[in-house]
């Protein structure tokens, strides 16, 4: 029934939109008749940009495909776009760059947004998959308000064909009630735990990034490393510790909730999301080091509604909506514009923003990672062992 | 033996209750039983990619068990009357198609699939010249077809089991009284088939329906219900998805019931 | 146009990966010859796919017998459709449920009420065996239920007023004529389990590893199309040799009979 009533309301909505386009309706009229007055008079104020723009592209079309991870968008964020604009947003989900890459490379693919993470844009860019983006169609990115390390992967050869959209960290999480030592904080202490007091009970990501390079961290080598001799010593490391592990799998939340799980390789805003139901689950940070990332929002070659792309990057990169955003999924998103919208124990909490020091000692994901056959290969081999 | 039947009714009902006891969970987490409520019910009804994600679904099926219908009857018929060496081949090729598993049917359709679409895009750029060129890619075509040609075979071997066990006399005796092919097969082979080419299209369209794999491979951003269980069981579980499992669970039982009231009294 | 994708995939097999990943056209045999690295797979496979028909087949014979010859024939119909009706839900769902009851909450909380301490179920060969058989076994029951219900009743009752007891009647007349279905139903539940990719994924945790979610990986993880085309390529030509062979195996076994066929 609400179906229903929407599609009606979309019809009505494009119809006054086309009169409006071909003039036969003033502006006023047509948002009072749309019923969108109010919608963009409440929105106006905190994206001047973007309500204007929008009826000042003309119809930008009635959907947008955009290809991101679980848990990414809060629904409301885009259900605001779809009532301010008219296109519906289309999300698909994906477990891994490798598998977006993979889909992307396949061709063919019709998706408008590609939400990437930073090792990959420069293949990304060499295979001719995304574009350069022009940023006066996207007026709400002000890269002042980014800490360069966080941008700084979208530009290439100076033009930029990423923009950020929030970072974290890749750590892991474990339910201290479940320990008898202190809460611990290094990555050896991860591997040595998972083959002894929390055998059978710890998740490592399907992921060859993070797998393989947190256990890189256990000998204390690069996290990025693709020296085939530290590789064989992070195979050893994974194979032995696999008759131990509970699951290899990136969906870590259900079992961890469930209890089934006590530890797990864990990204910022799942920790988040996990700490908020059930506190005793802390969020360690190796001290060795490990991954610090920054996704970003990129626009395909081939994307089919490159009109409704931009405005949607637009739409979600408003401060007041990444906010919203980020009160979602439990990410900082690098903004300080948004940073200083959002609660106090966001902004004071150690997951989002973890001490300078520890910080310092993580690294980006290097682009030669996505590519290496030789760590595709180890993880292959780890999951069939 | 009883007590052994009474066993297994169990084992295959149980996880199904279970299913639908928890979509009537309160609680967000699909672990713990929080009390009595339908709101998934609601939710899942009200979400539009749920809504989006069972229409994609039901084009898909619908559109790929009729084409796969209408092409395997025809076909199933047309080697009715292939005899020999040919037709070994032909029986040959069709169990293959059956046979191979449906991971490989995606893959082999995907890599088909974009080692044409490289060929034919820049062809197309040349014809039509200018802009916007037509674009080939993944996505509902490419699913129906996949879809249509796989179930295909299964409709073929449904209908051509029937045609067998058929009475050929009917046929020569209409062919005997001057009645022009066309003729004889609406009126003669038809009716006579009609049940296999009804439980072929079913098969068809549960297949397709139900196909996981093949679609992973080959839809594109088209997301079809079983794509988005997939990915909701990724990324951690509310009851909504018991509850879009229970709906759908019903819906076959309904559909079942229906058919069989249907299909009984010209059974018997 | 069914023969077209196949060519396609042994064709892509002697290819070469290229550097970001996909394919890149070459004729070498490399491919075929890094198969081992995928033994474990294989291995898994082959080991799993026919235990998994086989346990299929020893639950759903004495549910097909029962529902063929001793059932009373106004429940049969419905007790029919009852078996059909989980077939009828997506196997992600019916999976999904194992998890639930196989997880750490579910099935091991109640034996360690009965203190036989906490088994852990989920994720290991047991749980995929469990979703296995569960998904399939109505794909077990049906061509054996159609074998025996087609067996003449007289030759029963004949065998019985006889003097032969019922487990010789069992073994030498209800058993051999009911072949036919098991060999169908066998053959369906291998086939589908050859190329099974579902049930390890959610029952599994990616701990219990099949040829298909080997195929998987490589094709949406690293991207080594050729070599995954090599693997998809071994996988339908062991099925070929192993369904042969069985077929071969049935076809003596029934004295050469011919509806022995596969559907």
């Amino acid at each position: 029934m609400t179906d229903r009533r929407a599609t009606a309301t979309e019809k009505h909505f494009l119809q006054k939109l086309e009169s409006y386009r071909k003039g036969s309706l003033s502006r006023r009229d047509f948002l009072a008749q749309t019923g969108l007055g109010l919608a963009t008079a409440v929105m106006a104020g905190t994206m001047p940009g973007l309500a204007r723009r929008a009826w000042a592209q003309g119809s930008i079309g009635d959907r947008v495909v955009i290809a991101t991870w679980p848990n990414y968008h809060a629904p409301e964020s885009l259900e605001a776009f779809r009532a301010a604009t008219g296109a519906t947003v289309d999300v698909n989900v994906f477990g891994s760059n490798e598998e977006m890459l993979a889909k992307l490379q396949a061709g063919g693919a019709s998706w408008d947004v590609v939400v990437a993470t930073n090792y990959t844009i420069s293949t990304y860019v060499d295979q001719a998959i995304i574009e350069e983006l022009d940023l006066s169609r996207i007026p709400n990115f002000d890269p002042s308000a980014f800490e360069a390390r966080f941008a700084d992967p979208g530009v290439i050869n100076g033009k930029t064909y990423a923009i950020p959209r929030n970072i974290g960290t890749t750590g892991y999480c474990v339910n201290t009630s479940e320990l008898d030592s202190a809460t611990p904080t290094t990555w050896k202490e991860f591997w040595d735990l998972s083959r002894d007091q929390l055998s059978g009970r710890t998740m490592v990501h399907d992921y060859q990034l993070t797998a393989i390079g947190n256990a890189l961290k256990y000998y204390g080598y690069s996290f990025n490393s693709v020296d085939p001799k530290e590789l064989a010593d992070a195979e050893r490391l994974l194979i032995e510790t696999k008759p131990h592990l509970f699951a290899i799998n990136s969906d870590y939340q259900p079992s961890m909730r469930s209890g089934d799980a006590a530890m797990s390789m864990c990204w910022t805003g799942d920790a988040v999301q996990l700490q908020r139901d059930i506190p005793e689950i802390a969020y360690v940070l190796g001290k060795e080091g490990g991954e610090l990332w920054s996704d970003f929002f990129t626009i395909p070659a081939s994307a089919p509604h490159r009109d409704a792309a931009y405005a949607l990057i637009n739409f979600l990169l408003a401060p007041e909506m990444a906010a919203q955003e980020a009160r979602f999924h439990g990410y900082p998103t690098g903004d300080s514009r948004v940073d200083a919208l959002l609660p106090d124990e966001m902004r004071s909490s150690p997951i989002l923003y973890p001490a300078a020091d520890i910080l310092n000692a993580l690294e980006f994901g290097a682009a030669i990672t996505l590519t290496n056959p030789v760590r595709a290969e180890i993880m292959a081999r780890f999951k069939s062992a | 033996m009883r007590l052994y039947v009474i066993a297994v009714y169990l084992f295959l009902y149980i996880p199904i209750g279970i299913i639908a006891l928890f979509s009537f969970n309160a609680g967000r987490h699909a672990a713990q039983f929080a009390g009595f409520s339908t709101q998934w019910y609601g939710k899942a009804l009200d979400n539009p990619f749920v809504i989006d994600a069972l229409k994609t679904s039901f084009t898909v099926a619908m559109t790929s068990a009729l084409l796969a219908t209408v092409c395997g009857t025809l076909a199933a018929v047309a080697l009715q009357g292939i005899r020999g060496r040919l037709r070994m081949v032909y029986d040959a090729l069709i169990y293959m198609a059956v046979m191979v598993p449906g991971i490989v049917i995606g893959i082999a359709t995907l890599i088909t699939l974009v080692t044409v679409f490289d060929t034919l895009n820049p062809l197309l750029a040349t014809l039509f010249g200018g802009k916007a060129p037509p674009q080939l890619g993944l996505g509902k075509g490419s699913l129906i077809a996949a879809h249509g040609l796989f179930t295909m075979a299964l409709v073929i071997v449904i209908v051509r089991a029937r045609l067998q066990g058929m009475d050929r006399t009917l046929l020569e005796a209409a062919a005997d009284l001057g009645a022009p092919p066309m003729r004889s097969f609406v009126q003669i082979t038809l009716p006579q088939i009609a049940p296999a080419v009804l439980a072929g299209f079913l098969l068809a369209f549960t297949f397709s329906f139900d196909d996981f794999i093949v679609a992973f491979f080959v839809a594109g951003s088209e997301t079809t219900l079983p794509i988005y269980v997939f990915s909701s069981i990724r990324r951690g579980v509310t009851p909504e998805i018991n509850a879009i499992g229970a709906m759908v669970m019903a819906a076959s039982l309904v559909l079942l019931i229906t058919a069989q009231m249907i299909l009984r009294p010209r059974k018997r | 146009m069914l023969v077209l994708p196949l060519l396609v995939v042994v064709l892509f097999s002697f290819g070469e990966r290229g550097a970001a990943g996909g394919y890149v056209p070459a004729f070498t045999l490399d491919n075929y010859a890094n198969l081992a690295a995928r033994w474990t797979a294989f291995q898994n496979t082959i080991l799993l796919a026919p235990l998994g028909t086989v346990l299929c087949l020893l639950i759903a014979y004495p549910l097909a017998y029962y529902l063929a010859i001793k059932a009373d024939p106004r429940w049969r119909t419905i007790l029919l459709i009852l078996v059909i009706v989980p077939f009828w839900t997506s196997i992600l769902i019916r999976s999904y449920a194992w998890i639930q009851i196989l997880g750490g909450n579910g099935l091991p909380r109640l034996i360690a009420e009965f203190g036989f301490g906490r088994p852990r179920l989920i994720n290991t060969p047991f749980a995929v065996m469990v979703g296995i058989v569960y998904g399939y076994l109505p794909l077990m029951v049906f061509p054996i239920y159609v074998a025996l219900e087609k067996i003449d009743r007289r030759l029963l009752e004949a065998s019985a007023d006889l003097g032969s007891p019922p487990w010789r009647t069992f073994v030498q007349i209800t058993l051999p004529l009911s072949l036919a279905g098991v060999a169908t139903g066998s053959m369906l539940v291998f086939i589908l389990l050859m190329g099974e990719f579902l049930i390890p994924q959610i029952l599994g945790g990616g701990k219990v590893f099949f040829v298909g979610n080997a195929l998987v990986d490589l094709f949406l993880q690293s991207r080594n199309w050729p070599f995954g085309a090599a693997v998809a390529a071994t996988l339908v030509m062991v099925m070929l040799v192993i369904v042969t062979l069985y077929l071969r195996a049935m076809k003596r076994l029934s004295g050469g009979r011919d509806d022995v066929a596969m559907m």
